[in-house]
């Protein structure tokens, strides 16, 4: 049996000390495996975002283990979460996160800035490519002022795919877009899936949920299995 | 790892060109700081060089020691009104230095007169300096038409005199005065070389005795010492001044600069044994200099201090400006953290951008500082001399200041919580 991409284990989350103190998230454990397309379904204020913010390594979980590809991140420090962000996870954002002043191109490059030393993958004409296969290889020297939502969205995908991540995750990646340019990001979505990539996808949408192989429902900081 | 410099470098290169007004109001603190350092230093050296080439012309190996009229006459002088008033240097003092005092070079005597200069029936005030030959190259007297002085005309007592180019224009002489034969004092002098017109400056006046008003004449110092002796009568719309001195001027040239202090020292003690009263002054061109440097060097640090204030006010303006940058940027930040840039990486863009600004305005401010030194100097009359490692200085400095004013702003950009950044809009 081969080690899960990620492992929560008894994982909690809690803001605040003493008397002020609001658990949001209460022993959550989830096993995501290679290849798999999770979605992660709840409703607003359930933790949704606190839940994305420590599966991303953007936050530490206050209590359990996080096992990233066999690693505990959990108590990781600054540094080293930052080298995992950049190297082993894909980030698709809801509201994109492009950077206004760079081009297109540029973009997707950011990452390569900050890997670390003796990381392998390909370098600045693997952006290229990734662009191409997102379909925006005429759109190369474009701010992201000058693209569509949509557009916008594919450069996030292929800024995501440029250190070969072993997650990629998604969040709300269709929220910002109408359902017709929706579903193309979608569509590229489980075109990676396809591939063998394994995508965590959080959302409120019921329909964009069913696309993943495997939903899981977030409620009061708990999770839940759904078949 | 320098592939990774350079991009760090065209992103700060780019986010200073996304904003040119702003970056160029920001880097002008830097600009004027570094003009005004550079210019502040050129016209210090400047002024430095001047000095020194100022008393360059008085000789640091010199000690010139001057006869002066004591504070009370004597008694004979006194009582006595056609008694002459006996002060000053004496021929025994020129024999004792010369034999007592080691390692000199020079011995010069120096007599003058006040003597009034005729052509025709029109006169002028001047002083008669009787030198020796090399008197005249020692002080930079050089003719500018004619010869100089030479050995020979001291040897044969010739009646040859230098004199300044300015008294033939008072005495009326419009025609070639080469060759002239000018009434001075009652005797006839060809003239045999004209002095450049160029007066001397202040303090050399003071450190050589020259009374500013009348013009000089250089005659041969044999010539005077056989031909008129040393007594002074001077008399006046009634009143009457007679004076014997015997050297007005003992000029001593010490072969090393190294020992012209030492000498000092024994040249006042063979001297004091010979004078009861105050009747001579030493003046030391090189402890004058060492003086007059020492207050130079103050009011060079003060310049340059108060420059560097306009520099520390320039800095000032970056962090201010970056500070605001910092929160203008918060997402892209949260962006590049959350894609992994380190903290350091925040801390390398924002130091590399700041850097950049400030030591493009640092070159920029070499040239305001180079336009500024000449202006200066072109208003002042100081030379203005900006040393190659005075740029070196103002750039690194300025690079400097780009790095301080930015570590407040990087460091405070570096620790934004990337998810708060992520969010902010």
């Amino acid at each position: 049996m081969t080690v899960p991409v990620l492992a929560l284990q008894a994982v909690t989350k809690a803001y605040g000390e003493g008397d002020a103190r609001v658990e949001v998230l209460h022993g959550l454990d989830l096993e995501v495996r290679q290849g798999e397309f999770v979605a992660i379904m709840g409703p607003s204020g359930s933790g949704k975002s606190t839940l994305l913010n420590i599966l991303g390594c953007l936050d530490r979980p206050s209590g359990g283990a996080y096992l990233l590809d066999g690693e505990d991140v959990a108590r990781f420090p600054d540094d080293k979460l930052s080298l995992i962000r950049n190297g082993r996870i894909g980030f698709i954002f809801q509201s994109y996160n492009l950077i206004a002043q760079l081009t297109v191109l540029e973009n997707v490059k950011v990452p390569l800035l900050y890997r670390a030393r003796g990381h392998g993958g390909g370098g600045a004409k693997r952006a290229e490519e990734l662009l191409a296969t997102v379909g925006l290889s005429h759109r190369l020297t474009h701010r992201p002022s000058q693209l569509s939502g949509g557009e916008c969205q594919r450069v996030a995908i292929a800024r995501a795919l440029i250190n070969d991540p072993i997650l990629i995750l998604a969040d709300e990646p269709t929220g910002n877009l109408d359902s017709k340019t929706g579903a193309e990001v979608l569509a590229l979505l489980e075109g990676l899936h396809r591939e063998g990539r394994t995508i965590v996808l959080i959302t409120h949408d019921a329909a964009v949920a069913r696309r993943a192989g495997r939903t899981v429902r977030l409620q009061d900081g708990r999770l839940k299995e759904a078949s | 790892m320098r592939e990774r410099f350079v991009q760090l470098f065209l992103l700060a290169l780019r986010n200073l060109v996304g904003y040119p007004l702003r970056s160029f109001l920001t880097a002008l603190g830097v600009v004027f700081g570094v003009g005004s350092v550079i210019a502040m230093m050129a016209i210090g050296a400047g002024m430095q060089e001047t000095l020194l080439a100022e008393f360059g012309r008085l000789g640091l190996r010199n000690i010139i020691v001057n006869s002066k009229a004591p504070a009370t006459k004597k008694k004979d002088a006194e009582t006595n009104e056609w008694a002459f008033n006996r002060y000053g240097l004496t021929y025994r003092d020129e024999r004792q230095v010369r034999e007592t005092v080691p390692g000199l070079a020079d011995v010069l005597p120096v007599h003058m007169r006040p003597e009034l200069a005729w052509n025709g029936s029109k006169k002028v005030e001047a002083t008669v300096y009787a030198v020796e030959p090399a008197h005249m190259a020692m002080f930079g007297l050089h003719v500018t038409r004619g010869r100089d002085l030479t050995e020979a005309d001291s040897i044969a007592l010739r009646r040859v005199c230098n004199v300044r180019a300015s008294l033939f224009r008072e005495l009326g002489v419009l025609e070639d005065p080469l060759g002239l034969d000018l009434l001075v004092g009652g005797e006839y002098y060809t003239v045999v070389g004209v002095l450049e017109d160029e007066p001397l400056l202040d303090f050399q006046r003071k450190a050589l005795n020259v009374d500013s008003k009348s013009k000089e004449i250089y005659v041969p110092y044999q010539t005077v010492h056989e031909r008129l002796g040393t007594h002074i009568l001077k008399s006046r719309q009634g009143s009457r001044e007679a004076t014997d001195v015997q050297l007005s001027q003992l000029i001593v040239g010490v072969k090393s600069e190294d020992d012209v202090l030492l000498t000092v020292d024994m040249l006042q003690r063979v001297l004091s044994r010979n004078h009861e009263d105050e009747d001579y002054e030493v003046v030391v061109p090189l402890k004058e200099l060492t003086l007059r440097r020492k207050t130079q060097e103050v009011l060079r640090y003060a310049l340059v201090a108060i420059a560097s204030i306009s520099l520390l006010v320039g800095g000032i303006g970056i962090a201010n400006i970056m500070l605001a940058t910092v929160t203008e940027r918060t997402r892209e930040i949260g962006i590049r953290r959350a894609l992994g840039a380190r903290r350091r990486h925040i801390v390398a863009q924002f130091l590399t951008e700041t850097t950049v600004i400030s030591t493009l305005g640092g070159m920029l401010g070499v040239a305001v500082g180079y336009g500024m030194s000449h202006l200066l100097a072109a208003w002042t009359g100081w030379p203005a001399i900006i040393a190659p490692e005075s740029i070196l200085l103002a750039v690194s400095i300025s690079m400097g200041t780009g790095v301080v004013s930015g570590l407040f702003p990087a460091r405070r950009a570096a620790l934004l919580d990337p998810i708060a950044a992520l969010r902010h809009e």
